[in-house]
This record gives C-alpha cells, structure tokens and sequence, in this order.
C-alpha cells in the first residue's frame, strides 16, 4: 500500500538484526507502507524517525548477542537518538519489539514503561532455563483486557519461538505491577490455551508467570519473544497440512486465512488509521 | 593500563550455563557437583579513567535487573575455580562487540596497543571435587588447548583482591615483515623447502615449477623488478593453486581401472570431466532452467520470472575434527559466502548441516584428538551460532554413526541463496574483472589464521598436522557485510565479487585476476588483526569473513560511503590489469610477479591405480538369520539404534524459520518430532512458489560397492524430493564427496587401489543416476583424505578410514507450495499404499548391522523403472490424490511405518500379504520389512480418491496395504491374517526418543 495518507512503519536494519525482511512484509501485508531503515541512517539523520507511525524492533542477533540480548543495541539508541525515541512514544505513536527487539525495548527501559518512566530497566530477559537456544512453536494466551492495540480481538494465537534468551524475569513487585496493569499480554499456554504454568516446553524458557509479551501502560509500546512475523502465511504453521485436510472436509479453503501473525500488524496500522 | 571487570549472574537466579556444565560433567565422567556458577571476565587494555571504567561496567556490562559485577573479583565461594580465555590470536567476537559499544559510548578512539577481552571463570562447589576433577573439566568440557588456556584454582591457591589476575590475550610479533628468496637449484632442494615450510608440493610438479623460474625469458623480466631466485610468497601461492582443496588433482587425475573378475582395464582420464561436466552440460542444454553451472562459487538455477536461485555445499572436516565448534561454525559461515560471491551476489535463504561421527559412547582404546561425544557438541554448537547468527534458517540436516568416523568426522554445510535475474538491467549471474578496476578487500581483517588450512586439509590427520589453521567465525562481522554487499550489487557498484576462503587472497585475487589477465596488488594496505606478518602470510591468510570484490574507480566514493554506514571495513589492496602478470607489491617493492597462466604450465596430472575386485570375490556372503519370533522387540530396538533414532535436540537448536519462508519444516507430525523426507522454503515471500530441499548420506553400502552406494543416495535425495511434491522436471544436485586416501602406497596405504576403484565406481554411478533422472550437477565438492592415525594403547597409531561417503543434496521448484504433502497420514479411513518393489535386499542394512553383519545384496537401482513409478506419484500429489507421503529409506518398511505411525498419531492395520515384489520373489517377514530396497514410498488415499489413483499408478508396482484408524492407537502388521507386530504408538515414541531423550 502506499499513497500519502498510508502508515509509515519503519523497520530497523544493521548490526545483525535479521527479521528484517518478513516483517516488513507482514506490515506490508496488514496495509502499511514498509520501510527497512539502517540504525545508522537514523543516527546520521538520512531518515526521520518522525516520518513514521509504527518502529518495529525486530528479530536477529543485534551485536552478536555478546554482553546480553539487546543490550549494545539499546545503548547504541540511547545514546545517539534517544531522545528521538521518548519523542516518538510520547506522540502517541506505536513501538513493537519482537524476540531480540523485545530485548533491546527491555533495556532501553521503553517497556515496561511503569510509572511513565520509559528508561528505567526493571524487567530482564535472559537465559532459556533449558539452557539451549530452541525454535519451536508455542500458544499464546492474550490477556483480553489488555490495552495493548497490538492483541486487540486476538485471541489464543500460535507463533514460533526462536531465541536462547527469552525468560522474563524481574522482581516480584514489578510483576504483580504488569499483571495488576494488565501490561502482561501474552503468556505461554498449554494446548487446551490455559497458561502452561512453566512446563516446558509449552512454556519453552522458563520465563515467570509464563510471560511472552508485555505492553506499557499505554498499550502502545509492545514486547514479545515469539515472531508474529513467522505466521505471516498459511503454510509457516506446522500444522498446516493437517489444517488443510480439516477445512477441506468442511469444504474451505485453508489458502485464505488470514494468520494470526498478520492480524496482530493489522490492529496497529488500524489503530494509526484511526486517529 | 589493564582492568578486569566481573558479570555474573545475582545469586538467587538460576545459571543455565553452570546447570549445563553440572549436567555434562556427570554425564560424561561422572564428576559430581553441587553447583557451577559462571562468571564474565572483561578485560579493557585502555586508559580509560576510573569514572570511564564505572560507566562501562554499568552500562555496557550489568544488567541491573539480573547481574552484578564489580571492577574487582567477585566474592563467590567455590571448591575449585576454572577461568578459560583464548589464546593470543583466537577471534574473540565478545572482545570485538565490547570495543563497538565502548567506543560509541564514550565517543572514544581505541589505539593500536588498546583492546577489549573477554574470558569466564566458573565457580564449582562439591565438597567431593578433586583437582583432577577439576582439571578434567577445565580440559575436556571448558576448553581446547588449540584456541584456549585454562588455570585451575583451589581454594588455597586464591587470592581474592588479584582473582584470576587475566591478562590480555594480545598478539606480539616483534617481528619485521619481509620475504625471502628460495633455492631452487635442484629438484631435492625445492622438495626440502617444500616440506621444511609444509607447501605439500607434488613431487610431479617439482620440476615443472623449476623449469619455469629457470627459463631465461622468465628470468628477465623477473630482474627487471629486481627479482631472481622465487620468492616465499610466489611458492606459497603455486602451493596453495595446486592443492588437491583448489585444484581437485584427484577428479582431474588419470585412473588406471583394472576390475580383478573380467581382467579388462580401461583408462579414465577425468572423472571430473567425464563423469560431472559433461553430463552437466548436457543436461544443462535440454534444461532451460539451469542458468549458470561449473565455474562460479555456487551453481545458479531459475526460480520465477524475476529470481534466481543459487546452491553449494562443502565440507570442513579437518578443522572440526581439531576444534570442533571452532570448525564447524568456520564451515558454515564460510559456505554462506560463496552464494555472497556467486554471480553479483545473492541474498542467504536457507542452510542445511550434515554430521558424520563416531561412537559417542566409544570407550575404546583409541584417542581421536576429540572424543566424538565432544567434538558432536562441539560442531552443533558451531553450526548452531554460524547458522542462527547470519539470520539464515538451517532447514534440514542430519547426523550420522559410524566408527570410520573417529579417523576423521564429516561436517557438511549447504547453502542456497536468491537473486534478481538482472540488477541495473544485466545478468546478476554474469561477471568478470576488468583493467583498471579496482581490487576490493571487505569484511575481517588479516591474521595469522588458517595459515596452511588448504594443504592440511590434502593430507591426513597426524601428529604433525599444524594446529594453526583452526579458527573460529564471526557470524557479526559477516551479516554486516552480507546487508551491504547486498545493497551495493543492487546499486550496480560491483563488477565482479568473490569470498576469501581456502588460500585467501592467493586465490580470490589470483583467480579473478585470471578474467582480466593480470593484477596488481598492493600488499601493505591490506589491513591487518597485528603487525608484524611477513608478506607470504598475509597473502594467503585465511582470515575468515572476507570478499574480495572489484569496482570501477568512480564508484568508489559510494561504495564507501555505504561500506562506512554498514559499518564494515572495506580498503582498496590493488588493481586489476592486463599486464598478463600477477604483480605483488610491498611498500613499492616487488615480492612476487610470476605469469598469469603460470598454472597451466603443464603440470602433470596425478595417477592412480584403480583395482576393483566384485563384493562376491572379495568373499561377502548373504548371512544366515533366521526369522525372529520377537518382531515387537526387534522394532523397539531397531527405533532406538543412534542411525535411526530422534535427533529432535539437535534440529530444535537451529532456527529453522527465520526469514518467514518456512512450509515444510525439519520436524513434522503431530508432535513434531519425525524429521521429514524434504524441507520447503518460500524464499520470496511475494510468491506462492517454494523450494523443496533434501539431502542423502547413505555411507554403509559402501561396504558392498560405492556404485550402489552412490545410485542409493542419489535416488533416496530424488525420492524425498518426490514425496514433499518436488518435480522431476527440476531437480538440481550438489555432490559432496568425502573419500579415504586413494593414492597405494604397500606399506602407508595398502588398500588404496580398491578405494581408488571404489571412487571410480561411485563417479560412473553418479553420472548414471543424474543422466536417467535429468540432474544437472549444480555444485560439488571433494574433500579425499578423511583418515586419521588414532593412538592406540601402546603408543602405536593405527590408521582409521571413515567408509567411502557421498552427501547428495537435491533442490526442486514446487509451482504451489500448498499443494506439498507430508509424512503424516490425516484422515481415519484413508487408504495406505506402499508404491514400489521390494527385493531381497538387506546388504550393508540397518537389519543387517544390528547383527554385525554386511552381507551381499546391496539395493540396485533401475533408474528408468522408478522413473515412471516417481512421474506418476509426483502427478498424483500434484492433483492432490495423496494425503500423506513418506519416502522408505533406511531400516526399510518397518521403521518407516513406525515412523508414519507415530507422525500421525492414528493407528495403522497393514497386512504385509499384498506388498509389491521384485520379480514376485517371496520375502519372509523379516526382508518384507527391513529390506533397504530403493525407490518405495508409503502413501495415503482418501476412499474418494481410491479410483483415480489406483488408475493412476496402473502397472505399476503399488499396493493398498492396509488403513487408517481411529478405532485404535497401534501399528499393527499381519501378513494374510498372522500378527507379525503389533505396538502401540507411545512404544513406538518412547523407542524413537530415548536414545537422546536426556538432551535438549
């Protein structure tokens, strides 16, 4: 889609970021004008963050990953555009960090966002408990009254999961404090959609309260380790031919679904449409 | 100044490190321990301010949330303390990153003498823990003494204001570059240099390199650049050209074919050209499809109107077997650039491994450098990082036993890139150098490293092989550059783009310069990791993460602009020419100017004496079993063998759907844990279109013959293809072969005449298999000395040779990826069809090695029989009549209606009575079921689509079986109306997953 009132999402590059191209096609896909954008081209002032509606940090290995998942990348935003960023988030626009963007989101302190405070790092993602990297797909449970306009309407959604370095934890009150907000919007669950209560591998790295996704108060900045833009068409899920078996009975068609994945990118480039 | 800061976790959180390391140390020597706990040690040589170091503890190095660290040892208590760094010279990609943050942190400059480090300690607490526990786990699960140190510390011996006191592991040369000149005044003196400098000259190619440094015109002109004599660099880049690794000598050689039975000899003189190029070629001509084969760094085939697709694979045994997660993630990082290199360079989409190893549980006497349980870890762990660190998915693989493989384990890695047909209106698949152009290095920056790699990897492993050449990959540096090359081809910026691998800048300078006749290289710009290399070394250091590429001088400017916003680093080393000379400059003098075409000088080709002697003169016999009463037990057991058995922990570790293209994954079924025949990747999201991709290693026919060894795995790589919804219309093959030492010698390598035929064998059946089936050869590799020399308990070596190995991978377009099928049956009351014969042929088997056994009948292939039978199932999927299709291969029906079972979670009543027989021979049940016959698939029909298919595969060898149900949760087998087996699907799973149940 593109035309002058099209919605601007810009997708970070470089630095060993690597989902790059899927999720610029999921956006596509949802309706919005995609952009792949060097965080160097911003840091330089080539592209204006304030051009567009939706940043979207996504998946890869940001500087390896060496010194903590995320943690060059946040500081390397911090310290060259940072104010840029808080700039962004205060002019109500969008933010979505998925797997290694939800990292860098974490410790840049732009999530949880607690008291408006949007530099504070009070939540950390860390080690998979079962001590390995591992993709595999995991069912999500979203918390349906969450202000997140990302999960809007969504409801148990199966992504893929792919990190080394996807627990969340934090303190105790912290927790009670996203959960208490309604900021903790997707848990792991088990196949019935239940929250898994930490069994692996439904929930596949241990992370507290089986937490995949955590939004700020505002429900406009949105963090997740699984990929929605792993869903982007019928055929990524693993079930797929089975599923196709199934709506063949029922005389459907599995080629026009649209996934879960793509639904997400929708409720944000409805929600700019909106305003 | 030097300052140690300390990271580790806070204490009431879990260490998944330390847990892992409890958990192997028990596992692997049963070391028992209470805890592990693991500490980063980050070293800054800098003069930072005490402030400065404050801040980049705090920023960079703790996360508040989970960590604590200090500017001094932390105190936590341990019985023994293990700290591991590298070795002075080892990439240390942490170090590298830590300068990256540190630097754009504190908007500081490194200096040349200033550096950032990273190292661990782990604290392990066990009141029972000895030193020698201790240091069993420093040596032989923390580190390897080719790129690590260790110390271990008691609790006596530490010190804590000092801790572990790290130093930077920093390069010191001390040492003046320059080049010397060598004597070749005979032939014994330059085959004395050759092996006091490890060049691996051919003794044949001795006098050819004399007689041209003797040639009076050669000689003039060398004095006009004031040189005489050769130099170091110009014997080191005729060494590493004429290297079996670069000039595959051996394909290229003659064979002297004698087959022992007939009496008759005949003469190859190419396998190479006979057995590969031609056919490709050929091929190529009736396929519109093939774009461009043979000569670049990967083979190029058509995907849609507007893309192509290019293909490798190779093989990086010799490093892994020294270092294993230092080899393997070296290999798989170093096969992604040769699709960067390919054509004007194409964009990764998909990898894939495979893993050929010994026993893991061996506890004989022999000692490999590695254990294999530790080099397995070690070379998942390397494609691990390699492949999920360039954003690439490693979408199948597979890992083999066998103890040939303690000699020396294979590492297989296959990449597969996309590109534009054109980019700025020309064929992104054609390039060439020009004069004037300028001569490119991007990327890494130049070491010590890999120094010899080339000619260790031509000779066996011993104990004189240089441990220098092991080196560990860089993922980060290389993803950088593969985003900027990208955007640079797209520009139109580059003419011409090559990787640095084997032989370094020797060969990608040296070959390019080939294009336009000539170079000039300047090699006191190349920039260097430390000083003090001399000029040979930097000419064909095999630093990883580089491409060499060619641009015209006005573009220079944008390409570095973009080469400074991807931040990598890109310096101008030279220039290309027409001269006809390969010019080598230091600082304006001349170390090396030899003719281009120095290489096709007349070098002789190699020799070899090929001597086949028959599988039944050679005294193998069928062996006497006679059937079991058991079939229950015999299939639990069979699940369970390491060949057959779930691998899912190895799979689960790679990310096998970055990028979003994913279709058919690694791992299918209703629980996800039965490896599928083929995976299928969309690597143009826009497109319905996919790409189908399997692989084959089928090594134990060897044992028989290395022709049906070959003809079985070509054939099993095209079934796979078939039973995902591949196309024999568009079936693209890559060769990797792995081959024992070929070259007889009566007391080194007695036997290398009939390895040598077993090679010869293996070529006439590729060219077989790939003709009746219409594969063009798009890629291949040879890698011809997996032997090792092992210690035995005496002091003695013996020498170990893994089994003649071929990897076939095979890629086909699928027009509409939601007509592809998988393994797993759907639908209760679906009809199950086994197409194909079956024969007497359990030779070399899985059945047959469970009893230590090989025996005789290898499985033939009649490639035009199961042509038709692959036509008419690849039309039956692509009208969608079969709802699940599995490819039968190795441990025959048994296993693989095991395998069906389990995938589709229903139960299965098959009667064994109607099974389609080769030449209606009668089979007892044991052969029925676990003959390895090629070209069988277990299908399932829909009752709908009974008619229409049986019509289909009218006359030909297909068979409904049995059914689908629901009514219970069991494969049940009966042959006319007697049980044979009959196991509940939870045996078959708790069978298949226990074997590496414990692994994740």
């Amino acid at each position: 889609m593109s035309g002058a009132s099209a919605v601007k999402a810009l997708i970070l590059t470089g630095f060993g970021l690597n989902c790059d191209y899927e999720t610029a096609f999921a956006f596509e896909k949802a309706g919005a004008c995609a952009h792949r954008v060097h965080i160097n081209s911003l840091i330089y002032g080539d592209v204006r963050l304030a051009d567009f509606q939706i940043l979207a940090f996504g998946g890869g290995f940001s500087w390896g990953d060496d010194h903590g998942a995320g943690v060059i990348q946040a500081l390397k935003l911090k310290n060259n555009i940072g104010k840029d960023l808080l700039d962004f988030v205060a002019g109500g626009k969008l933010v979505i960090g998925i797997c290694n963007g939800f990292q860098a989101l974490v410790n840049l302190g732009l999530l949880p966002g607690l008291d408006q405070d949007y530099t504070r790092r009070s939540v950390a993602i860390t080690y998979n408990d079962c001590g390995n990297f591992r993709d595999q797909w995991a069912r999500l449970v979203p918390d349906a009254e969450s202000p997140c306009v990302f999960t809007k309407g969504l409801g148990v959604s199966d992504y893929p999961v792919r990190h080394g370095e996807g627990k969340v934890v934090a303190e105790p009150e912290v927790i009670e404090r996203l959960v208490a907000n309604r900021q903790v919007v997707f848990r792991y669950a088990d196949e019935n959609g239940a929250p898994a209560n930490g069994a692996f591998p439904a929930n596949p790295n241990g992370a507290v309260d089986d937490i995949a996704g955590i939004c700020d108060p505002t429900g406009r900045i949105f963090g997740l380790m699984p990929h929605p833009e792993g869903y982007n068409h019928f055929g990524n899920h693993p079930d797929w031919p089975r599923q196709k078996a199934a709506a063949k009975r029922l005389g459907k068609s599995l080629e026009e679904t649209i996934t879960t994945g793509i639904r997400l990118f929708e409720n944000g480039v409805n929600y700019i449409q909106s305003l | 100044m030097i300052s140690n800061i300390e990271i580790t976790l806070k204490q009431d959180l879990r260490d998944a490190e330390g847990q892992s390391l409890v958990k192997k140390a028990s596992a692997y020597f049963g070391i028992k321990m209470d805890d592990a706990r693991c500490i980063n040690i980050v070293t800054v040589e800098s003069d930072l301010s005490q402030d400065e170091l404050e801040t980049i503890r705090r920023e960079v190095f703790t996360n508040p949330v989970i960590q604590e660290s200090s500017l001094a040892p932390l105190d936590i208590d341990f019985h023994f303390c293990i700290w591991v760094g590298f070795r002075p010279g080892v990439r240390d990609n942490a170090g590298a990153t830590a300068v990256e943050a540190v630097r754009d942190l504190l908007k500081k400059d490194f200096l040349v003498h200033e550096n950032i480090y990273t190292s661990k300690r782990y604290c392990l607490t066990g009141a029972d823990l000895t030193r020698e526990d201790a240091e069993k786990i420093a040596g032989q699960i923390l580190s390897n003494g080719i790129i690590q140190q260790y110390k271990v510390f008691g609790k006596d011996e530490w010190d804590k204001k000092i801790g572990a006191d790290v130093k930077p592991a920093k390069v010191i040369l001390n040492h003046t570059p320059g080049f010397d000149t060598m004597d070749i005044d005979t032939d014994e003196i330059l085959a004395q240099i050759s092996h006091e400098r490890s060049l691996s000259l051919n003794p044949m190619d001795i006098p050819v390199i004399r007689g041209y440094f003797l040639d009076e015109k050669v000689l003039a002109e060398r004095a006009q650049m004031g040189l005489s004599k050769p130099t170091d660099v110009e014997l080191e880049y005729i060494s590493q050209s004429r290297s079996d690794h670069c000039c595959h000598n051996t394909f290229n050689g003659i064979f002297r074919y004698t087959d022992t039975e007939t009496g008759e000899t005949t003469q190859e003189n190419s396998l190479f050209k006979t057995y590969i190029k031609t056919p490709t070629l050929a091929l190529k001509d009736t396929k519109d499809w093939v774009v461009s084969v043979l000569w670049d760094n990967a083979g190029v085939g058509s995907f849609d109107d507007e893309n192509n697709y290019v293909i490798t694979g190779e093989t990086h045994n010799s490093p892994s077997n020294m270092e294993a997660y230092g080899g393997a993630i070296t290999g798989i990082v170093g096969v992604y650039r040769d699709p960067m290199g390919t054509g004007l360079g194409s964009k990764l989409f998909m990898g894939s491994f495979g893993f050929c190893v010994g026993d893991i549980n061996y506890n004989g006497s022999l000692k490999p450098p590695l254990h294999p349980r530790r080099l397995l870890d070690g070379v998942i762990e390397g494609v691990k990082d390699g492949g999920n660190k360039s954003g690439v998915p490693t979408t199948f693989g597979q890992t083999l036993f066998d103890p040939g493989y303690m000699g020396k384990a294979l590492v297989f890695v296959t990449a597969l890139g996309i590109m534009p047909k054109t980019v700025n209106g020309k064929p992104s698949h054609e390039k060439t150098t020009s004069p004037g152009e300028l001569i490119i290095m991007s990327g890494g920056r130049v070491g010590k490293d890999g120094i010899h790699g080339v000619t260790a990897s031509s000779k066996s492993f011993s104990e004189n092989t240089p441990a220098g050449h092991v080196q560990i990959g860089d993922p980060y540096t290389q993803k950088k550059m593969h985003d900027f090359l990208l955007i640079c081809r797209d520009e139109g910026l580059i003419t011409f783009i090559t990787d640095n691998g084997g032989g370094g800048l020797s060969s990608s300078v040296g070959e390019s310069a080939m294009l336009s006749n000539g170079c000039e290289v300047w090699l006191d710009k190349v920039p260097l990791k430390y000083e003090g290399l001399d000029m040979w070394e930097i000419w064909i250091s095999e630093s990883q993460e580089r491409m060499t590429i060619a641009i015209k001088p006005e573009n220079l400017d944008r390409f570095m602009a973009l080469s400074d916003l991807h931040e990598v680093e890109s310096t101008v080393i030279g220039k290309y020419t027409d001269s006809g000379k390969l010019h080598i400059k230091y600082k304006d003098e001349t170390c090396a100017y030899v003719d281009m075409d120095l290489l096709d000088k007349g070098f002789p080709a190699w020799e070899f004496e090929a001597v086949w002697t028959p599988p039944g003169a050679r005294g193998l016999t069928e062996p006497v079993i006679s059937t079991p009463t058991d079939f229950n037990g015999l299939l639990e057991q069979m699940l369970a063998r390491p060949n057959i058995c779930g691998k899912e922990w190895i799979i689960r570790q790679y990310d096998h759907e970055v990028q979003g293209g994913s279709v058919i994954k690694p791992l299918v079924g209703i629980n996800r844990n039965i490896p599928t025949d083929a995976s299928v990747t969309r690597p143009v999201l826009t497109s319905e279109r996919g790409l189908a991709f399997s692989q084959s290693i089928l090594p134990w026919y060897s044992k028989i013959d290395a022709y049906n060894m070959m003809a079985c795995t070509i054939d099993e790589a095209v079934r796979r293809l078939i039973a995902v919804g591949g196309s024999l219309d568009h079936i693209g093959g890559v060769d990797n072969f792995c081959w024992p030492d070929i070259g007889y010698d009566a007391r080194s390598n007695p036997d290398g005449k009939f390895k040598a035929a077993q090679l010869v064998r293996a070529c006439r059946a590729l060219k077989d298999a790939c003709m009746a089936y219409g594969i063009p050869l798009l890629s291949g590799k040879d890698s011809m000395y997996v032997d090792g020399h092992l210690e035995g308990a005496f002091g003695e070596r013996i020498k170990v040779s893994a089994l003649e190995t071929v990897q076939f991978s095979a890629v086909s377009l699928v027009s509409d990826v939601s007509r592809c099928v998988t393994l797993e049956p759907k639908t209760a009351g679906d009809l199950v069809y086994v197409l194909g014969s079956t024969g007497d042929e359990l030779g070399a088997s899985e059945y047959y090695e469970m009893f230590e056994k090989t025996g005789l009948n290898v499985p033939r292939v009649d490639f035009a029989k199961l042509k038709t039978l692959y036509k008419a199932l690849e039309k039956a999927i692509d009208t969608e009549l079969v709802a699940s299709c599995h490819a039968v291969g190795r441990g025959g029906l048994g296993i693989h209606f095991s395998l069906v079972v389990m995938a589709g979670g229903l139960g299965l009543d098959i009667n064994m009575a109607g099974l389609p027989l080769t030449d209606d021979l009668p089979l007892s049940s044991e052969k029925a079921l676990f003959s390895e016959s090629a070209g069988r698939f277990i299908v399932t029909v829909g009752p709908d689509k009974k008619q229409t298919f049986e019509k289909l595969c009218k006359g030909l060898p297909c068979a409904c079986l049995g059914m689908v149900t629901d009514s219970h949760d069991r494969l049940k087998i009966a042959s006319d109306g007697k049980p044979v087996a009959d196991l509940t699907i939870e045996t078959l799973d708790s069978a298949f997953n226990k074997t590496f149940g414990d692994k994740i």
